[in-house]
């Protein structure tokens, strides 16, 4: 019998090849491995991000759902809670113990209650609202906050490049 | 492409140069001479050599595991960076022996290492795939025996030569076959419960037991090793730097098993004492999925206090790193047990009652229930109901200094603020009568004189709040009329009551100081000391004729807020 870490991960793939959310596909890259993912995430609507379609890679601990996954998007991002090299800082993604910020509380961290669907999720509101105190790209943050017209044009430029318009 | 055209230009290289050889002298041994003592010819050669060692390596790794995963690559490659550091500060130590051959044994064991990496990333990986093919099963058995074969062979080698010709560079080699055997030892007994897991029809949940106590036992022979090694190296030759890496990585790993085990009993510990096993009912209840594995329930699952239900083996893992409840992240260390439901419980039960508990996970925070902190402290929160109230009630109805009396004992209590003023409906109306006529002012003083004792880190609201003075109400027009006396024991009663008051505003004082304290180390301790709400069941059930739930609940949250703390704390590690 397969180790409990690959069998809910095959769950939640199952639950969510049945049930998918709105503006979300995930899944293994290659069936061989069930430890990493590929999403698809689409600019939620009504944001700077609409109508993009962000690829991003999530990485699976041996150990899930005990530890969370990584998230790491493939595009180019500029977002105040997206690293430049992609990595995605949001709370649910840190185990409890573990605060990158320091400003987290445990109640938003990883338990094996959350899942790759409540991930995505999660990342879709931080696509439509930032974070601005969290410095994961410090740059977007500041811009956010001070130049946001500033902010829309690159993310409008970002959008049109994942759509491979520009 | 590029790996293509280097091969193919080393050997052209190679060919020009023997055939030069060859040309020049026509016959094999004087070519052969002709080639060695020339410098350029002989850097060629050894191109070409590592060109073939290279190659081989390729072969290898297409027979043996087929295309790299892109993060075994990554591995392989960062490995390969340190040991390659390492083989040159290993160079260093060894000048004198500095020869073709040292080098080439040198690359050999790189080379050896390198797949012995890639047969750990390997066997670890049966973990993460669903299919797992007969040629997989293949390929380890396979390469599994061909590198304990030459690990063997190279460590007996290393022993003769040792012993035949003295310590030499050959010790070295020896050293690290032999730590390379005893990853292959490891490897296969990994593999070994891999396969048996795969092939049993039921979840094996003993297995991460053995995986671990495997970690700890193969940990210690490294370690043994490790010190062995470098006790020989500092007494024959000199400090081996090369070795402080590894031998560093080695004691890390060593030690998170030994506390990986010692968690993993303390959570099977807890499971098997502190919480009952879901009944049948409960289990065919509407939902039984088990939140951390997604799977159903049938058997062997524990309920906790909150009344989530869970596998046994999904929550010991759980449990192993964080304490908490996974649903709704309840923390148990918090929870007694179902004792503490007890109103006005005394003082020695609840200590008794925390022994059970699984002591504070952190060390360095004293656990206030160990070190006498409550006991002293629960009869001083009993007390107040029988002593305080009368020489409220004497000073209450004051008419001289209302204002100062009627504000300032709230101020000082974190209790319900109902001054005597505050007429019959407010506070007084949920406060038991004075248990006693008024005494004698001055009885209950001793009893505000707060013990505080020297604890290193004081549980916050530890000193329970004072209690308010009862209700006009309920005191008799003689009590009244006594109290507004002019003569000398009635202004002896309001003096008293004044004297109270500054005792309390002190405690008060300490209190707050010893909070700060508290909280500055809660802050040192976790960035977010978060004070989950308590689920109802938790807080002691709290009747009217309790006199004091608020008090209770105050004392038991912020120390078992403590316990959290430093739960939170030790999982950062
Ligand atoms: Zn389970
Ligand atoms: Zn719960």
């Amino acid at each position: 019998m397969a180790g409990s870490a690959l069998r809910r991960l095959m769950a939640e793939y199952k639950q969510l090849t049945l049930n998918p959310p709105e503006g979300i596909i995930a899944g293994p890259i290659n069936e061989e491995n069930f430890f990493e993912w590929e999403a698809l995430i689409t600019g939620p609507e009504g944001t700077c991000f609409e109508g993009g379609v962000f690829p991003a890679k999530l990485v699976f601990p041996s150990d899930y759902p005990l530890s969370p996954p990584k998230m790491q998007f493939t595009c180019e991002m500029f977002h105040p809670n997206i690293y430049a090299d992609g990595r995605v800082c949001i709370s649910i993604l840190h185990a409890p113990g573990d605060d990158p910020m320091g400003y987290e509380s445990s109640a938003e961290r990883w338990s094996p209650v959350q899942s790759v669907e409540k991930i995505l999720l999660s990342v879709v509101s931080m696509l439509a609202e930032p974070n601005d105190e969290s410095g994961a790209n410090v740059d977007a943050a500041k811009m956010w906050r001070e130049d946001r017209a500033e902010f829309n044009r690159i993310a409008e430029r970002i959008v049109r490049k994942t759509l491979g318009l520009s | 492409m590029r790996a293509a055209s280097i091969t193919f230009i080393s050997l052209a290289l190679t060919t020009a140069v023997v055939g030069n050889a060859f040309y020049h002298k026509k016959q094999f041994y004087p070519s052969v001479v002709y080639i060695t003592k020339s410098n350029p010819s002989m850097a060629v050669i050894y191109i070409q050599a590592l060109v073939v060692v290279v190659l081989m390596g390729k072969l290898m790794q297409k027979v043996f595991f087929g295309q790299l995963r892109a993060a075994e690559f990554e591995h392989l490659a960062d490995r390969s960076w340190y040991a390659v550091t390492e083989t040159c500060l290993a160079f260093t130590l060894f000048r004198d022996d500095f020869a073709p051959r040292f080098v080439a044994q040198f690359i050999l064991l790189l080379f050896l290492k390198a797949f012995h990496w890639l047969a750990e990333d390997r066997v670890d990986f049966m973990e993460r795939s669903p299919i797992i093919s007969w040629l997989f099963h293949f390929r380890i058995i396979s390469l599994m025996c061909v590198l304990s074969l030459l690990d063997t062979y190279f460590v007996s080698h290393a022993y003769h030569s040792t012993v035949s010709g003295g310590a030499s560079a050959q010790i070295v080699f020896g050293f690290e076959y032999m730590i390379l055997l005893m990853i292959v030892v490891n490897i296969v007994i990994k593999y070994v419960l891999h396969t048996i897991d795969l092939n049993s029809d039921n979840p094996w949940d003993n297995k991460a037991v053995i995986l671990l106590y495997t970690e700890v036992v193969m940990g210690m022979f490294k370690v043994v090793l490790y010190f062995t090694f470098l006790i020989i190296m500092v007494r024959i030759f000199t400090l081996p730097l090369f070795l402080f890496r590894p031998m560093y990585y080695t004691l890390r790993s060593f030690r998170k098993a030994i506390n990986d085990v010692i968690l993993s009993r303390r959570a099977i510990r807890n499971m098997n004492t502190l919480y009952p096993d879901a009944t049948p009912e409960e289990l065919s209840a509407a939902d039984n999925v088990c939140i951390i594995c997604r799977e159903e329930m049938h058997s062997a699952s524990k309920k906790l206090p909150c009344n989530h239900i869970f596998h046994t083996s999904c929550l010991r893992s759980w449990f192993q790193r964080q304490q908490t409840c996974p649903t709704c992240r309840l923390n148990i260390l918090r929870i007694p047990s179902d004792r503490n439901t007890a109103p006005n419980q005394p003082a020695g039960a609840e200590a008794q009652a925390q022994p059970d508990v699984p002591p504070a996970p952190h060390p360095g925070l004293p656990n206030p229930f160990m070190n006498g902190v409550f006991p002293g402290m629960f009869p001083f929160w009993q007390q107040p109901f029988n002593m305080q109230p009368p020489n409220q009630a004497a000073a209450a109805p004051q008419p001289g200094q209302p204002g100062q009396q009627q504000q300032q004992p709230p101020s000082a209590s974190a209790g319900p603020s109902a001054g005597p003023a505050a007429g019959p409906a407010a506070g007084p109306g949920t406060m038991p009568a004075p248990p006693f006529p008024p005494m004698p002012p001055g009885f209950g003083l001793p009893f505000f004189c707060p013990p505080f004792p020297p604890a290193p880190v004081p549980p916050p609201f530890a000193v329970p709040a004072p209690m308010p003075p009862p209700g006009l109400a309920t005191l008799s027009e003689e009590e009244l009329s006594r109290l507004e006396s002019a003569a000398r024991d009635g202004v002896a009663a309001r003096l008293q009551c004044l004297q109270n008051i500054q005792q309390l505003l002190d405690a008060a004082v300490l209190l707050m100081q010893q909070y700060s304290n508290a909280a500055a180390t809660a802050a040192a301790a976790t960035p977010v000391p978060s004070f989950a709400p308590t689920s109802p069941s938790s807080v002691p059930s709290s009747s009217a004729s309790s006199p004091s739930p608020s008090s209770t609940s105050g004392v038991d949250k912020p120390s078992s807020g403590l316990l959290g703390a430093g739960a939170v704390k030790h999982d950062t590690k």
